[in-house]
This record gives structure tokens, sequence and C-alpha cells, in this order.
């Protein structure tokens, strides 16, 4: 029972961090989301794209076997955290954290029965990790998905029960304006084009569902940094902005609405580290960490939203204008809460699973003796050993 | 170190072990509140009872009749202990707050006099800061305790003394130096609560019972060997039981646990009490249980590995207490109409009636937000020293 984080995830997350806090300032933030242009935006981000790619984190998820780097889930935790904190514009964590396993699965499952393109997928896998191409994926019935417009393969599927490898160029890709005009959103139509491999049945349908709780986890883990930067944001202002002879900031009205906004943040937290550290880079989750997913989401969704408000109402009018670069962060935070399922779907998840469908409960329950599946399973009637 | 939620062999043969004590020993009937007389002896009993399976202060030393226990370990015994609705700790002072004191500022001598005692149960312990004019503002505490010869002289009015009223000892936080003022010239001094010159008045709380009380100091003479640390040094010692108070221990994640499972139980035979605002209320209420016990399993880890904990305590106390506030909400309004109804004779049968310990329950839940530092305070606290806000 341990749950620190080692050295290493603590280095890769600080490097991130260096990274984004001299590259994804808010006026470089500023300069991307008034570009008027595909280009001008490129151009905006052109120097941190470089410097992402520098860091090494091609394939954490992929298997050494397939030449990724073989880390859990865990371990992207905090980058994803890191990402959310800087309101980055590019599709890393959905990249890495939710694509490449699916591209991995894809290209190891050559031969098995319901594939094809087993080949084509491991020279898609080879140039995405030698940085060579992008990849990400388009969940079947999804809405418009960021950076797609930019990616080179996308993952697609006209059902669950598909999982396909498409050039982007192949499909049509329509451009979508955000409210966040850091996320450059596209509608992907997968009706035409053949695959260059394809996956189909429970096991496309598994990659979907495991895709899918990577996604939920790595997006509560980036709302996570959402509200604690959204609250540094209007800690600094407070400190700042001087009423009545005094910062505002030493207003309990103030200071309270801050103090509750880090308390919903930081406990959140160890909720979103536990769904993280319940998943595996590429099979789906159990049912309980499926739950624990869906805990993580609602909880940080709502603590981002908290810090979100907090921040803007502590900045005054400063805080409707689009001046204040804490807009990227809140709209950033919003639009994360209403993708892999959503809030509100999350939330019926977990009403749902406690209330009517029987997870067992009680202070002896939290880890259940290790295996998180224990815990569902004693509910339902299944005796744990 | 790596994150690894599982736990050890070590780990579930500790539980096993406490399960088959608890579910062998922990009184078939729940017992009557310790406010009352008949219940603080009965709850004193059962303190000597944990103490005679050694579980009644787990994280101590053997040699103080603990298991040194560490705070993972610790939590496991605690999710034991609520599981099977053990009575709850009459000596949670004593226990908690100056049994860790004295293990850091006492001397050789007073902890062998004090921790074996408190350890079985011989001796229950109630907090004595608090003054009417000195709340929030402790700092802006009068009572004083003048050196006279070998004793200490002590004089003032001391008052929301939890549990005074059956206890035995008081540890209080007195002005040694006249002239001083604020947080200097403080002084922790322990005295036996039936001194001469010592008056306890109990004052009925809300649900009627002397729960807390206010202590009259006239002229009580109290040895020089009752002072913890040395003379001056209150503040910073008071301080730091604040910490281990507004910390891990005074309230263990299993507690609010076993609450919102019990509050999950009841909607469900509720069969939802036809208000959907409940569902969402008991839902939240179990996660927000949920996330209290994952982030107290993080910072045990957090300590066990070195580190220690500061302001951040703060967050915990708040969040506990305005958890168990909504789990009592939301079950009385499952109840109805039933909730306000009492049990019909002795104190033993409210305990053991649903409707009445959700009741009681409630009633001692809006105590949280309020003792071991009211709820506003800990929200300058966090502001001012995690967030870093000026003061105001």
């Amino acid at each position: 029972m341990d749950f620190t984080f080692t050295e290493e995830q603590e280095l890769a997350a600080q490097a991130l961090r260096g990274l984004l806090d001299d590259h994804c300032t808010g006026a470089d933030l500023r300069r991307a989301a008034e570009a008027r242009s595909a280009e001008a935006f490129a151009a905006a981000c052109a120097v941190r794209r470089e410097r992402l790619k520098e860091l090494g984190l091609a394939g954490v998820l992929v298997p050494d076997a397939a030449g990724g780097l073989g880390l859990a889930p865990i371990d992207v935790a905090r980058l994803a955290e890191e990402a959310g904190r800087a309101a980055l514009p590019e599709p890393l964590i959905d990249a890495e954290g939710v694509a490449l396993p699916m591209l991995a699965k894809l290209a190891g499952a050559a031969g098995a029965a319901g594939t094809a393109g087993a080949a084509a997928a491991r020279q898609a896998l080879d140039a995405v990790l030698a940085q060579d191409a992008t990849v990400l994926a388009v969940a079947p019935g999804s809405g418009p998905v960021a950076g797609v417009a930019d990616a080179d393969y996308l993952l697609v599927g006209r059902s669950p029960d598909e999982l396909a490898l498409h050039r982007r160029n192949a499909l049509r890709v329509t451009p979508v304006d955000s409210v966040d005009p850091l996320r450059r959103l596209a509608a992907v139509e997968v009706a035409d084009g053949v695959p260059l491999a394809v996956l189909q049945g429970p096991a496309a349908r598994a990659a979907w569902e495991a895709a899918g709780a990577r996604h939920a986890a790595f997006i509560a883990a980036q709302q996570l940094g959402l509200g604690a930067r959204m609250i540094a944001i209007a800690v600094a202002y407070a400190l700042d902005r001087k009423q009545f002879g005094k910062a505002i900031g030493a207003n309990q009205a103030v200071k309270h609405a801050l103090a509750d906004a880090q308390m919903r943040v930081e406990f959140a937290r160890p909720v979103i580290y536990t769904a993280c550290a319940a998943l595996d880079p590429i099979a789906p989750p159990d049912a309980a960490a499926a739950l624990r997913v869906s805990h993580a989401f609602v909880a940080a969704a709502d603590a981002a939203d908290r810090a979100a408000r907090a921040a803007i109402q502590v900045h005054g009018a400063m805080g409707y204008s689009w001046e204040v670069d804490l807009q990227f962060y809140a709209k950033r935070a919003w639009a994360l809460a209403a993708l892999a399922g959503g809030r509100s779907a999350h939330f019926g998840r977990l009403h749902r699973a406690l209330l009517d469908g029987g997870l067992a409960t009680g202070p002896d329950h939290l880890f259940d003796a290790g295996s998180a599946s224990s815990r569902v399973a004693a509910a339902s009637g299944a005796a744990p050993a | 170190m790596a994150i690894d939620l599982r736990y050890t062999d070590a780990h579930r043969a500790l539980r096993a072990e406490a399960r088959a004590w608890l579910e062998a020993n922990v009184p078939r009937d729940p017992l009557p509140s310790f406010d009352t007389a008949e219940g603080f002896e009965a709850h004193r009993r059962w303190e000597a009872k944990l103490h005679s399976g050694r579980w009644s202060m787990v994280t101590w030393p053997q040699e103080f009749g603990g298991r040194g226990l560490d705070l993972i370990e610790w939590l496991i015994f605690e999710e034991e202990y609520y599981r099977v609705d053990a009575p709850f700790r009459v000596n949670q002072n004593g226990v908690f707050l100056f049994g860790p004191t004295l293990m850091e500022y006492g001397t050789p001598e007073q902890k062998a006099r004090f921790l074996p005692r408190l350890a079985a149960g011989e001796d229950m312990w109630a907090q004595v800061w608090s003054e009417p004019q000195a709340g929030s503002d402790l700092a802006a505490l009068r009572t004083t305790a003048v050196r006279d010869g070998d004793e200490y002289v002590i004089n003032g009015h001391k008052i929301w003394s939890t549990r005074a009223v059956h206890a035995d000892w008081g540890f209080a936080l007195v002005r040694t130096d006249p002239a001083s003022e604020r947080h200097r010239g403080l002084s922790y001094i322990v005295f036996p609560l039936r001194t001469p010159g010592v008056r306890v008045r109990g004052i009925p709380q809300l649900d009627g019972k002397a729960g807390f009380a206010e202590i009259f100091f006239e002229d009580a003479r109290v040895p020089v060997a009752n002072l913890i640390g040395g003379e001056g040094q209150g503040w910073s010692i008071a301080m730091a039981t604040a910490g281990f108070e507004r910390g891990l221990m005074l309230r263990s994640p299993a507690r609010f646990q076993r609450t919102a499972q019990r509050l999950v139980e009841l909607y469900r035979r509720e069969a939802g009490g036809g208000d959907p605002g409940i569902g969402a209320a008991v839902t939240q209420c179990w996660m927000d249980a949920e996330a209290y016990a994952l982030a107290t399993y993080m910072t045990a880890s957090r300590l066990i590995a070195g580190g220690s904990i500061g302001a951040e305590a703060s967050l915990n106390k708040v969040f506990w207490s305005e958890l168990d506030v909504a789990m009592h909400r939301a079950a009385l309004a499952l109840l109805g109409a039933r909730a306000e109804l009492r049990a019909q004779g002795s104190e033993a049968a409210a305990a053991a009636d649903e409707a009445c310990r959700w009741m009681d329950g409630f009633l001692f839940s809006l105590a949280g937000p309020i003792y071991a530092g009211a709820n506003e305070i800990q929200r300058n606290i966090i502001a001012e020293r995690v967030l870093g806000l000026p003061k105001g």
C-alpha cells in the first residue's frame, strides 16, 4: 500500500511543466486564440510543438515490445494534470493517452479473426512512434473532436464494434468552431473511405471501452490542473488588485470562495489518481475501475467549475472581459466537462451503481483487498474469497 | 515508491485480527449516550475492554500500551472499528489530542504517570481551552496560573469543555505571565477536574444533555509538575495539538464511510423517498466520503514516506464536517415525519432506534463546523497559509 508518486513520475511532470511554463504562457495562448487562420494558429504553436516532441513521451502507453515506453496510465496522470494546468492547445494527452494504445492494439492484432491490415497499422504506429506522424481517435457517435484536422491518421468506428484506421486526408473532416478558441474542432465523417486497417467485433468494442475510460480519466486529470491554475490566477489577482486601500484578497468573502475551490480540487485529486492507477494501458476497466473513473470525472469537473466560477468572480468586471487570460482555462474546463460521456452521464452511472446496482459500500470496501473487481462482485452476490 | 493501492499480507492479517476481536467484543446493543452519567461509565468500561485487547491506542508505542501501528494500519483498524458500529471513543480528546502532545512535549516522568492510565481507560481527559471572551480568538484568553512555591494558583473561567462533566482530567491553556499579551506568556497545564477551587458546571447541548461544561477556577492549586513543556511554551504546544485535531486522527474516514453506507441503505429501503434531489445528494455524499478516505490514505502514505502535514489539515476539517452535516440532512429528508420522534423509555432505546440515531447524529454534526476551530477560521487559514492571501 503506497500512495506516492515515483521520482521518475515527478521528474517527468516537472519537465513538462517547465516546458509549458516557457512555451504555453497566457500570452502564447492569446496569440493562438487570436490567430485568424489555421496557418497563423499553427505558427503561434510551432515552437511549442517542436519542444513537445523533444520530451520523449511518444508511445508512453505503448508496450515495450511494440516499440513504446511500456508505462501505465498512472504515469500519464501527472502529465495530463500539467497539460490541463497550461490549457495546452495540442492534443498531446488525447494522442498519447487515448489513441496510441488503440493503434498498438490494431497493429498487434495481425492474423486474428476480424482483423485486416495489421501491417499497415504497424507502419502507421512506427511512423507515430518516430514522431513523423500523428494519430487521434474519434469515438463512434462522437461529436467534433479537437485537433483532428491536423492529424495524419484517425481511428474511427461506424459502430462500437468497429475500430478502423484511416489516413485523415481520406476522410471528410470539417472544421467547427468551439467556444474554447484553442480547441480546433472538426467533425469527421466515417461513412466513406476504405480503412488501412480494421478490427471488428468484441475486440473493437473492448478497445473503444478502454479508450473511453482512459479519455475520461485523463480529462479528469486535466481538470485538476485547470482548477489549480485558475485558483492561482485568482490569488495573484486578489493580491494585486486594491480597493478600499487594501488588497481585495484580504477580504474573507474572497478568501472563503477560493478556499472552497481549493478544497474541491484537493479532494478530487486522490480520486483521480486512484482512477488512473486502476486502469490498464490497453485493456478495458473492470466495473469497479469504471466507477472510479466516473467518480473522478465528476469530482474533477465540479472542482474545475467551482474554481472557474470563483476565479471569474474574484476578477470582478475584468473576469467578464476577453482581456483576462483566465477565460482560456475556464472555457477549457467547461468544454472538457461535456466530453467522454459528460459529467451528467458519469454521475448517473454512479447513482445507478450505488443505489440500484448494489455497489458494496462501507469502510472495509475502499480497496477491497486489492482487487477492484471484487468490490462489485461482492455486491452482486458472488462472494469473494 | 510507486502508487500501489493493494494491502499487504500483514495488512490483511491485521484486519482479520481486528475484525475477529471486534466482532467478539463490541457490545451487542448500542451504548447509551456518553453525555449521560450512565452512558459515560458504560463507555469507560468499553475503553478498558479495548485496552484489554490492546486496541485502545493502536498507533502508540508498545511501552505505553499501544501496538506501534503506522497510519495505514491505523486506517485499517478504524475501518474495522466503524464497520461494526463500535462505540464512539469517549476519551477521544485524551487519545488523539493530549496523548500525542504528551508524547512529544512531556518529561519521562509525566509520560509514565499519565499515558498508561490514559491507555487503560482509567483517566478520561477534557480539553480546557476556550473562554467566554476567547473562542476563535484563543490568544485572547485570560485565565491565569501564578507560581507560588511548588504550585500554580489558577483563577479564571473556561467554557465549552467537551465531556468535562464526567471526565477526570483537563488539559488547559492558561496565562502564566500575567503581564503578557496574546500568544506570549501562555502555558500548558494539566489538572484533576475534581480539585478544590475547580467548579465544573455542565451546559446542555442541542440535544439537552450536558455534553460540554464551563469551568470556574477560584485559587485552584496545581503542582508545578503538571506543567507540560516549558513555561511560556503553551501556544506552540497548543498549536501542535490543534494540528493533530484538524489533521488526520480526530475523525477517521471510516466513520463517514460508515455513515454514508447507512445513508445508502436507508435510501434503498425508502426507495428514493420520491424526491430526485435526495438521490443526487446521497450520491454526492457517498462520493465525498470515498474521496475523504482516499485523501487520507494519500496523506498517510506521504507522512509514512517522511512528509509532513501543515495548514492543509484545515481542508480536511472543513471537508469532513460539512460532509457529516450533508449526510444527516439527506437521511432526515428520507425519514420524513419519523425524524422528529423520540424513542420511548431509556437512553439505550434512543441509541438503538434508527430514526433517533439519525436525528442525534444530525444535531451532533452541527457541532462539527464549529469545534476544533470554526470552519470560517479554517477557511482563513487555507486562504492565508495555503494560498498565500494577506491577513485581513
